[in-house]
Order: C-alpha cells, then sequence, then structure tokens
C-alpha cells in the first residue's frame, strides 16, 4: 500500500490481446479466472504452512522463558499444542483442520484463531478502508485538478504537498498528528485521543458510541489518508495527461461542448481504467492492514496481529492471517479482472 | 467524506434502533486508568504467561500467600499461618474463613485442593504451574479451613505459591481437553468469578482494554478506588503523551529519557524503580550433546577457562555501562541474586569484588598463561593463537547492543580480538542450543524464591534453560541441598556458597540490576508504596498492595501511616489541582517534549517542501517552454 501498484496485469494482458485474434466469451473467461484464484488460494494454503515453520525460534522456548522451568514443563506445552510431533503430521493435521475451516489455536493467547482474526478484522477494515476511500476520492480529484491545470500554481503545489507527505515515515506524520491535535501545540488545544479504538466507557450501540470511535479514528485515518494520497493523485494526473492529447477531446470540444464536460464526460472516464485497477488491488491489502499507524495509534488490528506474531512464533496466527490476507488480494484481484472483462473485451484473449 | 457519512448515517440507524444513549457514569467514580505496552496473553490463569496477565489475575483472584513490601518474603494470604513436620513431609495450611467468591459462594480450602490438584493432574495447568508443587504427591483438605500437602522429599520453594485460586464450583465444568483454550473472561455481562479485590468486567486476551470494578467486600479492606483500567499502548511515545494529557494516571514501563523528561512535568511523578532482574553477559564454558557428552559447537577454549572468564569481570566497567547504555538507570550487577532479595544475596566482599582495572584483568591472563605475543595479542597457554571472540547481542535490545559495543573495545584494550553481531533473540537461541557462539548478552527476571534462578545454572540445565553450557559437580550437590533442605540458616549458606562458586567461575559476567520507568498522575493519586521498600517498583510488584493503597490524591492524608509511600501529601498540603480529567481541558502548555519541536520543525519542512518543489517545477516549465 505504501508505493504506487503498477497498473496489474490488465495492461500487459492488453498488450497480449493484440497478438491473438480469437476472443473467448465471458462465460470462459469467468471461469478461468475463478480457477486461477482458487488454485492460488490452495497454494498459499500449502505454502503458508512450511513458510513460517522455517522461521528460527521454538515458540515453547520464546513463551516460557522464565516460566516453563523444567523441561518438564515445556514437554508438556509443546504435547498440549501439537508442537511435539513429526512436521509431516503436523502438516497432514494442518491441512485437515484448515479444511475443515478451523484456523487452530493461538499459542500466545490460546483461543482460535479465527476468533482472534473476527476481533482484529473490524478495526482494521475501519482505519485502512475509510482511509482507502477517502484517499481515493481526494486523490483522483487532486489528480484531476492538477492535470488539467497542468503546470500551473495549483499543480505544482498540489504535486509538491502530496508527494512530501507520501515520503514521510508514516509513524513520524502520526506522532505528529498527536503531539498538535491529540495533546495540544500553543493555540491549539488537543480534542482527539492519542490511542485507541474507543473509549472505555462507551456503550456499544449507541450514538456515543460510534461518535467515540469516529474522533478516535480521526487521527489514524488522517495519517493514512495523507500517506496514500500521492498513490492516487499522481496516477490519475499522468493517466489523465496521456489522454489529454487525445484527438476526441479535440473533437468534443469542437463539437462546442464546454470545458467541466468534456473533463467530466469524456478524459476522465477513459485515464479512469488504471485507478480502477489500483483502487482494486487497494481493497485487498486493507485487510492487511497498516502495521506502523497501528503501532503508533495503538489500534488492535491485523497488521499488529501478525507481525507480533513472527517473533514467537505464532504458526497458527501466522498461518491464518497469511491466508485472510492473501485471500483478500485474490478475491480482489479476481475483482479487478472480471470488472476489466466487462470493460474492456480485448483483455479476454 | 464518504465514510464520515457512513458514520452519520450508521449513528443516526443505530441511534434510532436503541434510542437513547447508555446510562451515564456516575460522575464521583473514582477510575484509576493505567497504560501498559503489552497485551494480556490469558485471562485464563492455567494458561497466561505475559507479566500483563499475572497482574490481572492478581486483581481477580486470590493466593495462598502475599508478599512482603520490603524484600518479597512470603506472608499470609489466604493462609493465616503454615507449619511443617519436622521430615518436611507434610505442610499445613490454617486457611482463613468468611472469604467470598464474588458470586457469593464461599471460599474455602477444597478449592484450594482442587487448584493444585488441577496441576498435579498434569496437562496445561501442569506446564504453567508444576515447578511451584515439585515432589507434592498429594493436595487435601480435611476441613474448610485446613490445606494439607503431603510432598515425597522436602521442597524449600515452598511456602512459594504464585498459583491463583480458582472457584471449583466454576471451574468443575471445565474439561481437561477444553482448559486450553478456555478464555476465563466476562460473558453476558457477567464479570470472572474470582475472590480478589477487583471483578474483571471487561476485557479479552489480545484486547486494547481491561476493566475491572472494585470488589467492596474484600476481606482485606475495600479499595478505596472504584474502577481500574488498563489500557494497552503499542508504541511508548504516546503513552507518555496520554499521560502528560491526562488520558491515563500511571504509565508502566517508560524509558529512562522519558522518566527524565517527565520529571520536570507539573503535576507528574516518574521514578526508575528497582526490578528483581538483571542482564548478564553470558560465555560459551562448553557445550556439550547432553545425550552423548560429546562437545558440540564452536565455542573458543579460552571460554572453557574458569580463570579467563574470571579475569574479564575486571574489564568491565560497570559505571559506564549504567551511565551510557541504560542511561543513568539500573545498578551495576555482581552477583545473580539482586539486591532486593536481602535473605539470599551474597554481597561480593571489597577485596573480592570486581572494579573495572585493565592492568589486573591483564595481569590474571598473564598468570593463567594467556600472555600478549609481540603483535600485543594475547595468546592461548600452548602459545597458539586465541583468536576472535564471537559476542552475540539481542537487535530488539538497545542495551544488548550498546553493552557488546562497550565489551568489546574493552576485550581490544586487553589484546583480545572480538566481533559483535546482532540477532533476534529467537535465532540467538537456536545458536546458543548449537553452542556456536563465545559470548552473549541477555537477562533474567529473578522470583522471590532463588530456587528456579539457581537451577538455570546446573547441569541438568544444558540443552534446557542453562544457556552458559556451566557445568561444576559441586555446585549442583549445593543445589539439590539447598532445593530439599528443611533448615533456612542452612540453605541460606548453601546459596551463599552457590554464588560464590559462580562468581569465580564467571559463567556469567553481571553487568547490571533491572529499573523498570514508571509514572503517575502524582495531582490525581497517591499512596504508591514501592517493592522492595525502599527503591522499588510501583506497580506489576508481588502481589496487589498498591491498587489496595492508593487513593484520589485529595483524599490522601499521611497514606494510613506508610512513610515511604509516594505522593502523600505535607502538612500544608500542595494544592492539589483538579478538572483535568480525561477529555477534559488541556492547561500543559509548558510541555516541551523533544516531539514537539521535532514536530514544529517538520511542518516548517513541509511548508518548505511545497515551495522548493513549486518553484523546481515553475523553473522547468519555463524550460521547456
Amino acid at each position: 500500500m505504501t508505493e504506487p501498484v503498477p497498473p496489474g496485469p490488465a495492461v500487459a494482458e492488453i498488450a497480449a490481446a493484440t497478438q491473438t485474434t480469437r476472443r473467448r466469451s465471458y462465460g470462459r473467461y469467468v471461469l478461468g479466472k475463478v480457477g486461477g484464484a482458487v488454485g492460488s488460494l490452495f497454494f498459499v494454503t500449502v505454502v503458508s504452512f512450511f513458510l513460517f515453520r522455517v522461521l528460527p525460534g521454538d515458540p515453547a522456548r520464546t513463551l516460557g522463558r522464565g516460566r516453563f522451568k523444567t523441561e518438564a514443563q515445556l514437554d508438556a506445552f509443546r504435547a498440549e499444542y501439537g508442537l511435539d510431533k513429526p512436521l509431516p503430521l503436523q502438516f497432514l493435521t494442518y491441512l485437515k483442520t484448515t479444511f475443515s475451516g478451523d484456523l487452530g489455536d493461538s499459542l500466545r493467547y490460546r483461543v482460535p484463531v479465527s476468533e482472534l482474526i473476527v476481533d482484529r478484522l473490524w478495526p482494521t477494515v475501519l482505519l485502512v478502508g475509510t482511509a482507502t476511500i477517502l484517499a481515493t476520492v481526494i486523490g483522483v480529484y487532486l489528480g484531476v485538478v492538477s492535470a488539467w491545470n497542468r503546470g500551473r500554481a495549483v499543480d505544482r503545489a498540489t504535486t509538491g504537498v502530496t508527494l512530501t507527505l507520501y515520503s514521510m515515515p508514516e509513524w513520524w506524520l502520526g506522532l505528529l498528528l498527536i503531539a498538535v491535535f491529540a495533546v495540544g501545540l500553543g493555540p491549539v488545544t488537543g480534542v482527539f485521543p492519542t490511542g485507541g479504538l474507543h473509549s472505555v466507557d462507551a456503550e456499544p450501540g449507541t450514538v456515543g458510541y460510534v461518535a467515540d470511535t469516529a474522533k478516535h479514528l480521526a487521527l489514524p485515518v488522517l495519517t493514512l489518508t495523507l500517506a496514500y494520497l500521492a498513490d492516487y493523485s499522481l496516477i490519475m494526473r499522468s493517466s489523465l495527461l496521456d489522454e489529454l492529447g487525445e484527438d476526441y477531446l479535440t473533437t468534443a470540444r469542437a463539437k462546442g461542448l464546454r470545458d467541466v464536460v468534456v473533463r467530466r464526460r469524456h478524459a476522465v472516464r477513459n485515464a479512469l481504467l488504471p485507478t480502477t485497477t489500483l483502487i482494486a488491488l487497494s481493497i485487498g491489502f486493507v485487510v492487511s492492514g497498516a502495521i506502523t499507524v497501528e503501532t503508533v495509534f495503538s489500534i488492535p488490528g491485523l497488521g499488529l496481529l501478525a507481525t507480533e506474531a513472527l517473533s514467537i512464533p505464532d504458526y497458527p496466527v501466522l498461518q491464518g492471517t497469511f491466508l485472510v490476507t492473501s485471500a483478500a488480494v485474490i478475491a480482489a484481484n479476481l475483482f479487478a479482472n472480471l470488472v476489466y472483462g466487462l470493460l474492456d473485451p480485448r483483455v479476454r484473449t | 467524506m464518504v465514510a464520515a457519512a457512513a458514520l452519520l448515517v450508521s449513528a443516526a440507524v443505530s441511534g434510532a434502533m436503541l434510542g437513547t444513549p447508555g446510562p451515564a457514569r456516575a460522575a464521583d467514580k473514582v477510575t484509576f486508568t493505567v497504560g501498559i505496552t503489552n497485551e494480556v496473553d490469558s485471562f485464563n490463569p492455567f494458561l497466561g504467561i505475559e507479566a500483563e496477565s499475572y497482574e490481572m489475575w492478581a486483581l481477580t483472584y486470590d493466593y495462598m500467600i502475599s508478599y512482603s513490601m520490603k524484600d518479597m518474603s512470603p506472608q499470609p494470604g489466604l493462609a493465616t499461618s503454615w507449619e511443617t513436620s519436622d521430615d518436611g513431609l507434610t505442610w499445613t495450611f490454617h486457611i482463613r474463613s468468611g472469604v467470598m467468591f464474588s458470586d457469593g459462594v464461599p471460599l474455602t480450602a477444597a478449592d484450594i485442593a482442587y487448584t493444585y490438584n488441577r496441576i498435579l493432574d498434569g496437562g496445561p495447568e501442569a506446564a504453567s504451574w508444576s515447578s511451584y508443587l515439585t515432589s507434592v504427591t498429594k493436595v487435601e483438605a480435611p476441613d474448610p479451613t485446613t490445606v494439607v500437602l503431603t510432598l515425597k522429599k522436602p521442597n524449600a520453594v515452598l511456602p512459594l505459591l504464585p498459583i491463583p485460586i480458582v472457584p471449583e464450583h466454576i471451574w468443575k465444568d471445565v474439561s481437561e481437553k477444553d482448559v486450553k483454550s478456555y478464555a476465563a473472561e466476562p460473558e453476558n455481562g457477567q464479570p470472572v468469578v474470582g475472590s480478589g479485590p477487583f471483578r474483571l468486567v471487561e476485557g479479552t486476551a489480545g484486547g486494547s482494554t481491561y476493566r475491572f470494578e472494585k470488589n467492596p467486600d474484600y476481606w482485606g479492606g475495600a479499595p478505596h478506588i472504584d474502577e481500574v483500567v488498563f489500557r494497552v499502548f503499542k508504541s511508548d511515545d504516546p503513552m507518555v503523551q496520554a499521560l502528560i494529557k491526562g488520558e491515563i494516571d500511571f504509565a508502566e514501563d517508560v524509558t529512562p529519557l522519558q522518566v527524565k523528561a517527565l520529571q520536570s512535568q507539573d503535576g507528574v511523578t516518574a521514578v526508575n524503580g528497582q526490578s528483581p532482574g538483571f542482564d548478564e553477559i553470558a560465555f560459551n564454558t562448553g557445550a556439550v550433546d547432553t545425550e552423548t557428552g560429546k562437545p558440540i559447537g564452536d565455542g573458543n577454549p579460552a571460554l572453557q577457562d574458569p580463570k579467563f572468564r574470571h579475569a574479564l569481570g575486571y574489564a568491565l566497567d560497570l559505571n559506564q555501562i549504567v551511565d551510557k547504555v541504560y542511561q543513568g538507570a539500573g545498578l551495576p550487577g555482581d552477583t545473580l541474586i539482586p539486591p532486593a532479595y536481602s535473605n539470599w544475596r551474597w554481597t561480593p566482599p571489597a577485596d573480592e569484588a570486581f572494579t573495572f582495572d585493565l592492568d589486573k584483568a591483564g595481569q590474571l591472563l598473564d598468570e593463567a598463561g594467556y600472555t600478549q605475543g609481540a603483535d600485543g595479542k594475547r595468546t592461548m597457554p600452548d602459545g597458539s593463537p586465541l583468536g576472535t571472540l564471537r559476542l552475540f547481542a539481542r537487535s530488539e535490545s538497545k542495551t544488548s547492543m550498546g553493552t557488546m559495543t562497550y565489551f568489546k573495545e574493552w576485550l581490544a584494550d586487553l589484546g583480545i580480538d572480538a566481533e559483535v553481531t546482532n540477532m533476534e533473540s529467537n535465532k540467538l537461541t537456536n545458536v546458543i542450543l548449537d553452542g556456536d557462539f563465545d559470548a552473549f548478552q541477555w537477562g533474567w527476571y529473578v522470583e522471590p524464591d532463588p530456587d528456579s534462578m539457581l537451577s538455570y545454572m546446573t547441569c541438568d540445565q544444558r540443552g534446557g534453560w542453562s544457556d552458559s553450557w556451566y557445568c561444576n559437580p559441586e555446585y549442583d550437590d549445593l543445589y539439590e541441598q539447598q532445593n530439599s533442605a528443611t533448615d533456612v540458616a542452612q540453605r541460606q549458606d548453601d546459596v551463599t556458597r552457590m554464588q560464590q562458586i559462580l562468581f569465580a567461575d564467571s559463567p556469567y559476567l553481571i553487568t547490571e540490576y533491572n529499573t523498570y520507568g514508571e509514572a503517575f498522575r502524582s495531582d490525581r493519586f497517591a499512596c504508591f508504596e514501592p517493592q522492595p521498600d525502599p527503591g522499588g517498583i510501583l506497580l506489576f510488584q508481588y502481589g496487589v498492595h498498591n491498587y489496595l493503597n492508593i487513593r484520589p490524591a485529595d483524599q490522601a492524608g499521611d497514606c494510613d501511616g506508610i512513610a515511604t509511600a509516594l505522593g502523600a501529601q505535607t502538612e500544608d498540603g500542595t494544592p492539589v489541582s483538579s478538572g483535568s480529567g480525561p477529555g477534559g481541558g488541556n492547561d500543559d502548555e509548558g510541555n516541551s517534549t523533544p516531539m514537539l519541536v521535532v514536530g514544529g520543525v517538520l511542518l516548517a519542512a513541509l511548508a518548505a517542501g511545497g515551495v522548493v518543489w513549486a518553484v523546481r517545477r515553475r523553473s522547468t516549465a519555463a524550460e521547456r517552454e
């Protein structure tokens, strides 16, 4: 999420499409794409088991330092969570439970991984999802304004500011916003909380609760939105610039259409294609969280859950979060491909 | 904007559905909010491992014994008194009557026996707690106020029994199979059933807030505060900001630099409290395959010589390490039992204690045969090169890396080459178990009873928790002897002798005794008593004394006569500021923390960046045209 994502598979496929004359039906295209996605998901499931077993460290030792004082205690822990079994047997157990929908128990939190993921999913989706939507809307708008006013002050200021924000470390920007808007600096009083998702005394399900959550999320969402802006504004700006030289715009102007209409009805529509790819991919990555911002604002999200599991290593949590985030990305990719297939028949090679 | 609109809509919807907002909380309720930097891993006392979980259980449950504030020695808890038979094989505890669980069921000796028996029966309970019931074969409750432990061999660690007592009438429904993922958290708005001074009403393992309500009927006296709330911060700086702002009342585990910065803050008291743990430089004293006894790994043979290791003790300037690496917090170390445990600790006499004396270190090395060659480098006694010592530091710890960097320099002054490698502690664990190292930096937390710490240095623990691969039969004999001693004075002698052996053989060079930075709003709360007293930590102690001691600053008085309590008011009474509650006004304009300065600079940089970019764009645009 922190760097501009290349326009994605669609572009390569457009290129490939020019070399072939035969065009498949949309139904076959969908079938192929869905099959590919399912295959990827299966591959990810298998790989994630071995991927995390390669990590150095023994969960019983990392967790039990100073607590499991004897070899017998270490062994009891390993036996309880199946870590004493030979690796091939652990793998078979993993496959069996995973395909029956059970992600296992966390070694650290000792609760089902699926519960942990569900608990952490909502904060992450609220935080990253809101920021992605805001960044998309504002970023695309800024990109359009910049491109339309290419070279003028508006363009230079927008590009300069978004790029500066983009190159700032997120945690730094976050701490800065805390210092100014949560603690208060000079004339600015700190009205926002320093972290967390909601106040302890907020009653779930009330108007106050929602307002409280919005207040808590304001600064982290602002941090992420500012950091993401450049992604969208620059891509939108450059693709719109590409369109500006096209003949059909001259035609449109020659028809006597007003500038605003030319921009909205003709130029922007065509320039939106690369941005669509970017947005679809970003939505896939929403689930993987924003580790730095989650850390600075103490938001219990999926990103933090996975990073912290690495140091143990908490295999079931790592496998579970990896699977869920991969599934989200694969699903978003599939969605982008399907939409592209509709928008642009050339990709159905 | 879309999201804001969505929030508004959902607010309106949920408002319409549920009517009015929840009941307003009583304004005069006293809530003590603590900022912590790590989550609770499990509220189930048979599963959790993190220090935070131990603290939560201590609020929720009771224990057989409690700990003194002075030196954490055992004191009455649920047991008012105890005695042991002459052969040390029977321990009889007399249990307080009139203790109630939060659901109104009385706590009796049967609940204690039930809890301990779950541990004796194996499973995850045993993984967590069995070391405290070593040699115990049977736990019985002959009547509601008596618990009898039967042992097959005396166990000197008793009565140290830091095991939370759970209610049998609740836990009997949790089967042996289910306990490994049983959460023991509030359900359907019902608090967790326990007999402790507070009740967990809200919170889940791995969650970011935990809320406790006081138990007004607590047998040890009702707490002076109505609620304790823990808030998890994932980084230090925002937690300190929250304390300055007044969102939290207490910040646990802040850095020495933050303690310094907070000391000048109005209404905040910040201290580095001594905590019973140490950091050490450990050597590879000879790694072996524990089954065959054959050497493994590639440790430098010089380090298998106790004389060589001991000489290096004079090559450590511990004052400089404490000053530079630990930012002045912490105390220089010497033996593996920290000063807090005065009962067990042996302090090296002045003529034996290590001092920073490179000449003496060099002289000792010369005497042991590790003389300097023509190139100034020390050699093995047989004249072969000593080679380069591989020092390992844990990359997640600045103090670990700092200590080893200094150590390397001092070794160079002695004519010994060394190189420092920083790696994650997980990876380092593997390196240690393979014996592929010469020295590393790590640390231990030491319990009120020294037994487990002493056990980590025995031959049997090689391949287990022994990370120095130290093995000395004389030491092992003393370990066995103290472990089953029935006479305290005899055991103290043994433990002293063991520390002397370790000091002479130096498998560890103890560099520092730990401190924890803690800060609290002294304008709001008072009467924090340190443990060990004086100089110790204020929360995360052994026991929950301070959750019972503390009270609002304006009602502090003399803290019921606790002379050493922090925040007790003087006779004339220092003015107590009020009204800076969470979300309240912010009048801390004087907080010139470095972060704000950085903030100002950054805003300027941002503006400048925009301008520079704009100018640059203009000029290039102009050139193109």
